[in-house]
């Protein structure tokens, strides 16, 4: 009986052993990987702020004119939401945070359609499994993030919005806020509404004129910072799914570890209650013979 | 010379800070010069050069779409790329020019693609212009 357990015993530290290479490798990917996403973010931060921060002050300003992006429309019959998360599992619960967010958000407004762009190979998935209405979809989109992908996106947004085919822009992602922690965010694009933290009374003194007029200007506008949210978001985005995936990684690997020490000495004390029954046997044996 | 705060930003990072005399902007509907205490002012930007005076002298950058927003405290330029004009690696400009042109040769593109390439062309044409090519 000894003989068999010990050697799945020894089976099972096989396998574990070469999970452990698998998840550490990954591990070691997501890290550099990482490395490269968040030095992307912080380069990018600057701008983001900047832009968040010039529209909120338009968006304060008093101001004689109205767009249809910065007007709240009284009935919101359809939302579209832009959704953007991994192309692969294995990183914790970075998929299904989000995934679970935009549920929550969607039975808020039972009420409320739901139209869907859908941003990585998993929320492709996700989203024609439970069959939402999918106005696009980019899998692969993240890994490599091009400027001019990220202006489909944002066109795409704008035209449903312009046509009255949707009410509501929103766009979810996970930012990041350090190596160990992230954050699932929901933030609405269009209309505009105006961040809390920047009600700034002072720039918002004065009247702004707008060359050639506010209507161009915000025609210009609005496809670019669109096109810029939707870029930043992936960025961050991306940051934050290689950290996920290195942290659950990393974890993996540490349960692995655990595993084999906890398999090796179980393995040992077979073995030495084996080599102590043979040497019983053997003097036992030759006690009866002499 | 009176100045006042400039602020380049753009997705690659700050670009430029710093107190000016002077910028001048390529807008949408043409060029346009700010000095300190400038009015209130918004625009977007088209694909051009950007002169930021400094002691005196311009010095000029090659800019690509952006938004620029002048308020009491400072003036504020987002834009998609800048880049300084001696500093514009005239190679790869020349080399993104020429893929431009491919492209834009080839019959079978799309209108989107076209304005992508089209575009492009106009980046990498104003980077050789700015760079004194």
């Amino acid at each position: 009986m000894a003989k068999g357990n010990m050697k799945s015993i020894k089976r099972r530290i096989k396998v574990v052993g070469s999970t452990l290479q698998i998840t550490k490798a990954m591990e070691m990917v997501a890290s550099s990987k990482l490395r490269r996403a968040k030095a992307q973010t912080e380069r990018m931060r600057p701008y983001f702020h900047a832009l968040d921060k010039l529209l909120s002050g338009i968006a304060t300003e008093k101001k004689d004119f109205a767009t249809i992006f910065t007007t709240k429309r009284k009935t919101v019959k359809n939302r579209l939401f832009i959704v953007i998360a991994g192309d692969r599992g294995l990183a914790g619960g970075y998929n299904s945070n989000i995934l679970k967010l935009v549920a929550a958000h969607k039975n808020n407004a039972p009420d409320t359609g739901t139209k869907i762009i859908a941003v990585g190979k998993t929320t492709v998935d996700y989203f024609k499994k439970n069959k939402y209405d999918i106005s696009a979809e980019f899998p692969h989109f993240c890994d490599d993030i091009k400027a001019s992908r990220c202006a489909d996106i944002a066109q795409i947004a704008i035209n449903q919005f312009r046509s009255g085919e949707v009410d509501e822009v929103w766009i979810f992602y996970t930012a990041f806020i350090s190596a160990l922690q992230q954050q699932t965010t929901a933030v609405q694009l269009l209309p505009f509404v105006v961040s809390e933290t920047e009600n700034s009374d002072e720039s918002a003194q004065g009247f702004t004129s707008y060359d050639p007029s506010p209507e161009a200007v915000f025609d210009r506008i609005i496809p670019k910072m669109l096109m810029s949210m939707i870029s930043c978001a992936c960025v961050e985005a991306y940051a934050s799914e290689q950290s996920a995936r290195r942290n659950a990684m990393e974890s993996a690997s540490d349960n692995a570890e655990e595993m084999i020490e906890s398999l090796s000495l179980q393995y040992n004390r077979l073995r030495q209650e084996k080599i102590t029954n043979e040497i019983n046997e053997i003097v036992g044996g030759a006690n009866a013979i002499s | 010379m009176t100045t006042f705060n400039l602020e380049i930003i753009t997705p690659h990072g700050l670009f430029f800070q710093g107190e000016t005399e002077g910028v001048v902007v390529r807008t949408t509907v043409g060029d346009k010069g700010i000095l300190a205490r400038h009015e209130n002012y918004a625009a977007a930007l088209g694909t051009g050069k950007i002169r930021v005076m400094q002691d005196g002298e311009y010095r000029t950058a090659a800019l690509s779409s952006g938004i620029v927003k002048v308020d009491r405290e400072k003036t504020l330029i987002l834009a998609q790329s800048c880049e300084w004009g001696d500093e514009i690696n005239i190679e790869r400009a020349e080399k993104a020019r020429k893929a431009a042109e491919d492209r834009l040769s080839d019959s079978a593109l799309g209108a989107n693609e076209h304005a992508i390439a089209e575009f492009k062309l106009k980046r990498a044409l104003n980077r050789l212009e700015t760079a004194g090519r």
